[in-house]
């Protein structure tokens, strides 16, 4: 009797031990369930965008083939070559970077300075940009060079100020020379500049000096060539000096000087030769391509809301980066100021440490502001207190820029507060003052952290809409804006303002490939955010 | 820690720079706090110009909101459209996003975790105008197909009477469904993340000390280690419905323009049905009419509380996530 009642308790206790451990694992099967829910339908709404923006199923099976044979295999191929080789790797991440980076550079700047005049852009450059170096040179010259810090920039003011004051005079002057010129002066010589200091840092001061002359006369010699076949140089220009030379020097660098990586500096052109093979052959063989959405109409005309065919986003790309651009010079000096405040300055006692106190809740509670009331607020101060125009270029920066503060000044903090307290006392060891430490210290150090959470933030705020709608911001423009007191148009409004327009055209293919490109934007800025904070971190 | 600057004998104008420096950094955190004055500054004397005009009673009170064509400025519909969405959407982002914070604290792998982490973030960076548009154009129809609700369950010659017939109508070409399964996907990462936060923060002793009693993982999990976190869950759950009372594109876009007070008994209905949110309402205002008047002025009304509602919610996680720090600092 005992020994059966035993053997029935013990199958109760194994049954009860398999029920427990078939529990267990269910439970675990439904969190894996519930993390990827939120992931796989994003995906799958991603999947229906993209298949609406790009068709693939318009392309033939020839098509698909041949961009396997040029584009897909080498890549794999070189993927899979490059994997256990982390010198390969390093350089082919070089190359992509500079590559993609010198290409974002020429065409923001080059689009940028189109849609805001160059000849302005390089009169305020003229003057904000001379009377710095003119200062930084004095103090070369002179031992006493404790003014020059806070002289330049009111040197830079100042030269804004002149420029404004005797804009009438300066601009027929300046409207004089041919467009290349200016664009010569506002992208060619910062380029060179950059290179130059880059060079000599690493090498020597000639061969900076090499390098900085080598930019400006390949320039002129595009432009020579540019001229001499009649047609305006101005965008060749820029693509040479903020594209192929960094590119050549990168690349040059790393063959010359990194024998085992070499190779990694073939990556990028792997991909873009794929694409250029596959897109002579796909010509030459007459070969039934994609009938994507996403195409060069999309992205460099305006606005059609008739013909799908004609329908592009160029006005709305433009005006997004400009908004953005004007947002992050105004948002990102106060927030990483407010930051090293907070971090640096503020005691934990007296009126110093009371501000400090209320500043942290205030800035906590302005992170949980509905964007909407953010909209409310621009239209108050920027219209009716300001008094400045309907939906104009600087409302929009202002009030996104309001927006994204209290984003800016939290990752900032972190950033600071991830500066080993070490580094701070070695500083002041040596005997520098509370501000040297901080410019020469802690700022460099906590640099790329500030970045990464401001391109995070700026990723953000390309993609706000409701602020702007609120603030009235055209999205009936079809031009670009010519100032930062211009209306703008930006890229998510149109989706928004797209969604009453039934025609299958324009529900099923351009606002879905709108939707690509701004995602793509976002996208890119993240990666630029992940890339810089990945860097950091193995450095550190 | 202050360096002690006075016995160094720095050059009086170095000392003055340092000021000056110091004056323009803590300017910059000044500005901050303006940027909240101005807010309430901006909007309370354009709202209290509306409650001077339209009492507060009947704003607070009124179950008509049709601002420009009756001139009714009750808020009550675009309250009930804004707890609908924010209600169903909590249904759908709660649960999900506190299993997912217990798997990324309590079981998944550190590699699994440097994937999940990022890819559940993406979910709340993508732009809420590019969640409405989905919302609309693919969500709507993929969910009326797949529901099968809409079937007749009366016998056919008796008339639907929607308040007692619990099914659920056809959807809407906007609905209140859809806009509350966007929202709730965008808030999941809210909640998982603050959760996962206060779940990781949980000592290992208990942990250890539920183990060294036999538990299981899933009695750990459950039985411990939430109940341990319970207010920095709860913090977690106020934010997210906070950010749902204030998301704003997703249902204008989804949830569409027109204002009513929820159907009862039969709430299903409220779901398939369009109707309008506080943010709906504040963006058909800023779109239509710019011309001042009370229609303008009852846009600051209803920003004004909503901005004091989302306020105090913030104000309230904070509170309860305070309370949870003190336990094991």
């Amino acid at each position: 009797m005992a020994a059966e009642e035993d053997t029935a308790s013990q199958l109760r206790q194994t049954s009860r031990l398999r029920f427990e451990h078939l529990k267990g694992r269910l439970f675990e099967a439904g969190l894996v369930g519930a993390t990827l829910l939120g992931i796989v339908s994003l995906l799958v709404l991603f999947g229906y965008i993209a298949f609406d923006a790009f068709r693939p199923l318009t392309a033939s099976v020839r098509w698909y083939l041949l961009y396997f044979g040029t584009l897909v295999t080498p890549t794999a191929a070189f993927t899979l070559y490059a994997r256990r080789r982390p010198a390969v790797r390093a350089a082919n991440a070089r190359a992509f970077a500079v590559i993609l980076g010198g290409l974002t550079v020429s065409c923001v700047s080059y689009v940028v300075a189109e849609a805001l005049s160059p000849y302005d852009i390089f009169v305020y450059a003229l003057f904000g940009g001379v009377p710095p170096i003119l200062v930084a040179l004095y103090g070369r010259t002179t031992d006493d060079n404790s003014y020059i810090g806070p002289a330049i920039p009111v040197s830079i003011l100042v030269g804004f100020g002149v420029a404004n004051l005797f804009y009438g005079t300066i601009r027929p002057l300046v409207d004089i020379l041919a467009r290349w010129i200016t664009y010569f002066g506002v992208v060619t010589v910062p380029v060179a500049v950059i290179m130059g200091v880059v060079v000599s840092r690493r090498w020597s001061r000639q061969r900076g000096l090499y390098a900085a002359g080598a930019v400006i006369v390949t320039s002129l010699l595009v432009a020579v060539g540019g001229i001499a076949l009649g047609i305006d140089p101005s965008f060749w220009i820029v693509l040479s000096s903020a594209l192929v030379l960094p590119t050549v020097y990168v690349v040059g660098e790393t063959v010359a000087t990194d024998p085992e990586g070499r190779i990694g500096v073939l990556g990028p052109f792997v991909v873009i030769g794929g694409i250029v093979v596959g897109a002579v052959l796909e010509r030459q063989l007459g070969i039934e391509g994609l009938e994507s959405y996403v195409t060069p109409t999309l992205l460099l005309t305006s606005w059609n809301g008739l013909d799908a065919g004609q329908a592009g986003v160029y006005p709305q790309i433009v005006g997004s980066i400009i908004i953005v651009g004007f947002m992050a010079l105004l948002a990102f000096p106060v927030g990483v100021g407010a930051a090293v405040y907070l971090e640096e300055y503020a005691a934990s006692t007296g009126w110093s440490g009371r501000l400090a106190a209320l500043l942290e809740v205030n800035i906590s509670n302005l992170a949980g502001v509905p964007s909407v009331v953010y909209g409310i607020l621009g239209l108050a101060l920027f219209r009716n207190t300001l008094g400045f125009g309907t939906g104009v270029v600087i409302s929009a920066a202002g009030t996104l820029g309001l927006l994204i503060l209290p984003i800016v000044v939290v990752s900032a903090q972190e950033a600071l507060r991830s500066v080993p307290d070490s580094l701070r006392q070695a500083s002041y060891g040596m005997g520098a003052s509370r501000w040297q430490t901080l410019r020469n210290v802690v700022l460099p150090e906590a640099v790329p952290g500030i970045l990464t959470g401001t391109i995070l933030a700026l990723a953000r705020a390309i993609g706000e809409t409701a602020p702007l709608v609120i603030i009235a911001v055209a999205t009936t423009k079809y031009s670009p804006p010519e100032g930062i007191f211009s209306s703008a148009t930006a890229l998510p409004l149109q989706i928004f303002a797209a969604r009453s327009n039934v025609s299958a055209a324009f529900r099923h293919g351009v606002v879905p490939a709108t939707a690509v490109v701004l995602l793509t934007l976002m996208l890119v800025m993240n990666t630029a955010a992940i890339v810089i904070r990945n860097r950091y971190e193995s450095d550190n | 820690m202050q360096p002690d600057t006075n016995s160094l004998q720095r050059n009086e104008f170095v000392v003055r720079k340092e000021q000056l420096y110091r004056a323009l950094i803590a300017g910059c955190g000044i500005l901050t706090i303006l940027v909240t004055v101005g807010i309430v500054l901006s909007l309370s004397g354009k709202a209290f110009t509306f409650w001077a005009n339209v009492s507060p009673i009947e704003f607070f009170t009124g179950t008509k909101w049709s601002p420009i064509i009756s001139q009714s400025y009750g808020v009550l519909p675009l309250v009930s459209g804004t707890l609908i969405v924010t209600f169903f959407s909590a249904l759908i982002a709660l649960p999900v996003g506190l299993a997912a914070a217990i798997y990324l604290s309590e079981y998944a792998s550190e590699r699994a975790r440097s994937i999940l982490k990022p890819a559940l973030e993406i979910l709340a960076g993508v732009p809420t105008v590019i969640y409405g548009y989905m919302a609309l154009v693919y969500i709507t129809p993929l969910v009326d197909s797949v529901l099968p609700l809409s079937v007749r369950v009366l016998p056919p010659g008796l008339p639907v009477v929607p308040e007692f017939t619990f099914i659920m109508p056809s959807l809407r070409t906007f609905n209140a469904l859809s806009a509350s399964i966007v929202v709730g996907i965008m808030i999941i990462p809210m909640v998982s993340s603050i959760s996962e936060d206060a779940l990781s923060s949980v000592p290992d002793s208990l942990r250890e000390a539920a183990y060294g009693l036999g538990s299981t993982k899933f009695d750990v999990s459950t039985k411990v280690v939430v109940p341990a976190a319970t207010s920095g869950v709860v913090a977690s759950y106020v934010l997210a419905l906070s950010r749902a009372i204030g998301e704003t594109m997703a249902v204008t876009m989804a949830m569409g323009m027109s204002p009513q007070m929820p159907y009862f008994p039969n709430v299903l209905r409220n779901l398939a049905e369009s109707s309008q949110t506080m943010t709906a309402a504040i963006v058909q205002i800023a779109g239509a009419d710019q011309t001042p008047g009370a229609t303008y002025e009852a846009m600051f009304a209803i920003a004004m509380t909503l901005f004091v509602i989302t306020l105090g919610m913030n104000v309230l996680a904070e509170l309860v996530r305070r309370h949870f720090r003190e336990v094991y600092e």
